[in-house]
Parts: C-alpha cells; sequence; structure tokens
C-alpha cells in the first residue's frame, strides 16, 4: 500500500490520519486521567508509586500521539482544552469514575485496556503513515510492561481466593459492570472504512475484538470470573463516535477547570483607565 | 549508649542501626521522623487534586511525578523511622489514619485553586528545604541519607513551583490579583512553618543537643526570610503589612512580631483539630479502610514486590 506523506495529505487521507490518531490519543489520555485518581489513594505506598508511573507513561503517549496532530496543524488548545467534549473518541471503558475502595475496578479496567492496546498498536506495524510507525517501538515496549503490573496484580487478588472470598466478588462486581464499555474499544469511528482502506491501520478495530476475546476469556475464566456475555452498554454510549456517559463530562469538566479559570479577564477590563500608562 | 555519650558524640551521621541507642534518643528520633514521613504523604495529598486540575499535558505530568516523588519520600522516611526499632510502617500509616499521625501544619490547609498551588510547591516547599538541607548533618544516618535523595528531588519540585508562580505572575491582572490574594491568606502559615520561637519550642531542645536537629527554629526561618522575600518581591508579590516582620541589620535578622500570628489555631492545627484539616485527614482515613480488602487479600503472599510491607524492623 502507499505511504502517506504528512505534508501532502488528501482531504480523505487527513480525516483518516486524524481520527485514528484521535482515537490513539484520546484513550491514552483518559486511561491517565482515571489512573491518577489512585495517586494517594493506593492500597500500599508501592501501588501507589507503581499506578502513578503508568499514569505518567500514559500522559507520555497521549502527548507523542496528540504531538502528531499539532504536527497537521492543531494546537494543544484545541486537541484537549477547548475541544467539544463530545468530540473526545476514546471508548467509554475509560472514563468511567471509580467506586471509592475500586482497586479491582482500577486493575482489572487497566487489564482490559492493555490487552486492547497491544492489540491496535500490533495491526499499526503496517501503516502507511510513517509518523505513526516510527513512535510505535516506544509506546509497545511501556505498555507491556503495563499488561505485566495489571495481570499479575489480577494473579494476586485471586490466588488461594475461594468462591464467595471478596477479591473475587468485587472483581466480578466489577467485571459485570465494565465488561460492556470495554467493548466500546472496538467501536469504529465515522473514518473508520478510509482508515484501513488507505491502510492507516489495516486491520479493522472489529477485527480485533476476537483476539481480544480469545486472550481475556480464558485469562479472566482462569482467575475464577464468569465472563459475562459481549454486548455494548445498554444506555447507547459508544464512545469513538463522541457519544459518552455522564462520567465523562464530570472528568471533562474538572480537567478544564483551571485552563477555564486562568488568564479569564473580560475584554473591558483591558482599558481599564486606572491601568492605563500605569 | 547513655544519654550522656550521645551528646557528647553527637555529629553528622554519627548513629546508625547497629549502635546500642538509649530509649530517649529513639523516642525523639521516631517521633521527628514519623512526622516527616507523614508531612510528606499529606503534602501529596493536597496537591493531587492538581493533577487533575493542571491546565497544560506538561505540568499534569510534572505535578502527578511530584505526588508520586513524595509518597516516594514518605516511603523512605518509615523505612528510616522503622529501624530505630520504635514503631512500625504499619503502627505509623494506623496514626496517621486514624488522625493520631502528627504532621506540618501548612498541610492541613485544603487548596482552593491553582493559584494557591505555588504556595505549597515554591514557598512552602522552599521552607522545607531549608529544614531538610540542615538535616543532611542529622545524626541519625538512615535518616541523613532519606534526606540525600529527597533534597535532590525537592531542589526539581521547587523549580517547578516556580514556573508556576512565574507563569501567574505574568498573566492577567485578575491572575495577579488572585495570586496576591493567596499570598495574603498563606504568608502567615507559612511564617508559621517553622513552630513557635526558640524560646516557646519544647522539642527543639533535646533534639538539638543529640544532633537530630542543626539548627534553630528561627535561624531556620531566618535564613528562609532571607532567601524568598527577595523572591516573592521579584514575582510582583507584595508582603502584608502584618505579621510585622522587622529586619535587624546589625544581625542580619527578621525579627516576627509573634503576637501577630494566630498561634491559637497553630495550636489547634498542631493537634489534628482544625476542621477542615480534620476533614483531610479522615476523608484520607475512609479512602484507606475502603481499600483494607486489598491488603487482606494480599497479606499471606510471600514476596514483598507490591505490598514491601516486611522491612527489616517490621516486627
Amino acid at each position: 500500500m502507499t505511504e502517506l506523506d504528512p505534508r501532502d495529505l488528501s482531504e480523505t487521507e487527513y480525516a483518516a490520519v486524524t481520527a485514528e490518531l484521535e482515537t490513539l490519543a484520546d484513550d491514552q489520555f483518559v486511561v491517565a486521567e482515571r489512573y491518577t485518581d489512585w495517586q494517594t489513594r493506593g492500597p500500599t505506598l508501592e501501588a501507589d508509586i507503581a499506578v502513578a508511573n503508568i499514569a505518567q507513561d500514559e500522559y507520555g503517549h497521549a502527548r507523542l500521539w496528540y504531538d502528531l496532530l499539532e504536527d497537521l496543524g492543531h494546537t494543544e488548545q484545541e486537541l484537549i482544552w477547548e475541544r467539544d467534549p463530545a468530540s473526545f473518541r476514546h471508548a467509554t471503558l475509560l472514563e468511567l469514575g471509580y467506586e471509592t475502595g475500586g482497586w479491582a475496578d482500577c486493575v482489572l479496567r487497566g487489564y482490559l485496556y492493555d490487552v486492547f492496546e497491544q492489540l491496535h498498536l500490533g495491526a499499526l506495524e503496517e501503516t502507511t503513515y510513517p509518523r505513526i510507525a516510527d513512535r510505535l517501538g516506544k509506546v509497545q515496549g511501556e505498555e507491556g510492561y503495563h499488561r505485566e503490573h495489571t495481570e499479575s496484580w489480577l494473579d494476586r487478588l485471586t490466588e488461594d481466593a475461594a468462591p464467595g472470598d471478596e477479591a473475587l466478588v468485587r472483581l466480578q462486581a466489577a467485571l459485570d459492570r465494565l465488561y460492556p464499555h470495554a467493548l466500546t474499544l472496538f467501536e469504529p469511528t465515522e473514518h473508520e472504512t478510509q482508515i484501513v482502506e488507505l491502510g492507516v491501520r489495516s486491520t479493522p478495530l472489529a477485527d480485533l475484538r476476537g483476539d481480544w476475546l480469545a486472550i481475556t476469556t480464558p485469562f479472566l475464566g482462569g482467575l475464577g470470573l464468569d465472563v459475562p456475555d459481549p454486548e455494548l452498554p445498554e444506555s447507547g454510549v459508544r464512545g469513538r463516535d463522541g457519544t459518552h456517559t455522564d462520567d465523562w463530562e464530570r472528568l471533562y469538566n474538572e480537567f478544564t477547570y483551571t485552563y477555564e479559570m486562568l488568564d479569564r479577564e473580560p475584554r473591558k477590563l483591558l482599558v481599564d483607565p486606572d491601568e492605563v500608562g500605569g | 549508649m547513655n544519654i550522656e555519650q550521645v551528646k557528647e558524640r553527637a555529629g553528622p551521621r554519627e548513629f546508625g542501626p547497629s549502635d546500642e541507642m538509649p530509649e530517649p534518643y529513639r523516642k525523639a528520633a521516631t517521633r521527628m521522623i514519623q512526622f516527616h514521613a507523614n508531612s510528606e504523604i499529606m503534602g501529596a495529598l493536597i496537591e493531587r487534586p492538581f493533577i487533575r486540575q493542571a491546565p497544560s499535558l506538561e505540568r499534569k505530568l510534572a505535578v502527578s511525578a511530584q505526588v508520586q516523588d513524595e509518597i516516594g519520600h514518605g516511603q523512605l522516611l518509615y523505612r528510616a523511622a522503622e529501624q530505630l526499632g520504635v514503631k512500625t510502617r504499619e503502627e505509623m500509616l494506623d496514626e496517621l489514619a486514624d488522625g493520631r499521625g502528627k504532621f506540618l501544619n501548612c498541610f492541613h490547609y485544603p487548596l482552593d485553586h491553582w493559584y494557591e498551588l505555588p504556595m505549597i510547591m515554591f514557598f512552602v516547599d522552599g521552607a522545607a528545604m531549608r529544614r531538610q538541607a540542615s538535616l543532611k548533618r542529622t545524626s541519625w544516618e538512615p535518616y541523613a541519607h532519606a534526606i540525600d535523595k529527597i533534597c535532590f528531588e525537592e531542589g526539581f519540585h521547587i523549580k517547578h513551583g516556580e514556573d508556576i508562580l512565574r507563569e501567574i505572575a505574568t498573566g492577567s491582572r485578575r491572575d495577579k490579583e488572585l495570586l496576591q490574594d493567596a499570598f495574603e491568606k498563606w504568608w502567615p502559615r507559612i511564617l508559621q512553618f517553622f513552630g513557635p520561637t526558640d524560646d516557646d519550642s519544647t522539642h527543639g531542645g533535646f533534639a538539638q543537643e543529640v544532633g537530630l536537629k542543626t539548627m534553630s527554629n528561627d535561624d531556620l526561618r531566618n535564613a528562609f526570610l532571607n532567601a524568598y522575600l527577595p523572591k516573592a518581591e521579584k514575582y510582583g508579590l507584595e508582603i502584608p503589612e502584618y505579621p510585622r516582620i522587622e529586619y535587624d541589620e546589625s544581625r542580619d535578622h527578621y525579627e516576627i512580631e509573634n503576637s501577630d500570628l494566630d498561634w491559637a489555631e497553630f495550636e489547634t492545627v498542631s493537634k489534628n483539630e482544625y476542621p477542615p484539616g480534620r476533614e483531610q485527614i479522615d476523608s484520607r482515613g475512609r479512602r484507606q479502610e475502603a481499600v483494607d480488602w486489598v491488603r487482606e487479600a494480599i497479606m499471606d503472599d510471600s514476596t514483598t514486590a507490591v505490598t514491601g510491607t516486611t522491612g527489616a524492623a517490621a516486627d
């Protein structure tokens, strides 16, 4: 397939590359944002530090993908701070708030996302967009470590657990709640056909779902969990098409709070006579 | 070793886990290091909302890393305290969670918004740096060792705090006004950071005699003011008229009018009884309790990679 020229993209190519980069960047940004919910709240000091490490890796990856969007002429302001919350393309799995004490949710969500992320990045190895190819290796290395971290936590929580033990009950409740939202990871943006046809990503996201189920189902079953039927959220939210849960709106309002507050001087104050010549 | 021998030998990094230290020394050192460790954890706690509220990706990364560093400092310090054999890390963390653990006055006050962040990240951390730098010469070697790493990382935090301060101070007029408001609100608390004047200090005397502390509160406050009053002015901040600060040129010394500071509030804060501070302690305690189940689920595991709960002196 023809390699795309970042400096000379047709309108269709531009839209496809943008949608794929937004999907990558927004997933990472929002997953990082939620990991930081656990900073200072981890079950041990060591868990706290590990979660902070992962959050910073994910922010770093988000920045790397947002950088590629900046190369296409966007600014960080447009890509994050002044962006319409209904145009973010992350999966709804990543935006959900945690219940107090919901460490099971944290590590399980991390695992479900990490497996997806590895498949997603794998599907980009043949990308026709050279700038994505350049950055893939670094991200893949770190994501491998994240998956080890979440898998090892899931193992530890369920080790020697008998049915009815608190850890298992909590993990099962988290799985039931998260599972439909995890499936939104495989939902397309409106540019999916062009993304695949132009080879930005050679495999449709929907095709990664089978691989994901083949990995996660036996692993979760092995922990003693019942994997629900794969059904999308009943509420109809799908994430990558811009439909999100109420948790997203709250999160968005929180992370844009300072940005909105800073430097928002009403225009008339700029010509306040007291300031003139002062 | 008896107390007199300790006082005689006291010097920088003089004592370590292989020395038989008398109980009063071990207790005083534990109180001091535990207080410091608790302060790191509670400092991280009041900064955490600004990981989310930071107005750029760069700042988010920096605040997240800073909060992480502070938890790491807590971890190091609890380890240094544990080695005195008085309390285990679990006991100290339990005391912090249930409101018995004491920590620095400034971390009892919640931060309302971004404009207040440099008050902690620049001024309070700057004050902490003064104190910590003097502790590189503390007599308990494991403490001094932890301080080396802490000071190194704290240097970056203060640079970041100063960068945030500079950014706000060069913003709009409204930004500057909000910054000045934040400064006026925090300035008295910052002056109280070093505690009561030497005359009124209860633990300072003994701690200095056995080399745990190397500088008096007054000297530390003075060194801080020498360095930070010009910095505040550099960023356009006006030093409030009260509390009154008189500079005595002959002694190169700042004299603070103690009666202008609210020492009754300081006392309430010190006892963990200042209501907004108490609420922070309690809500943290409830969060910790909510993940008790995790600690219980992993307790039987033999490795310490995740829990790290079995330090050398854990029992």
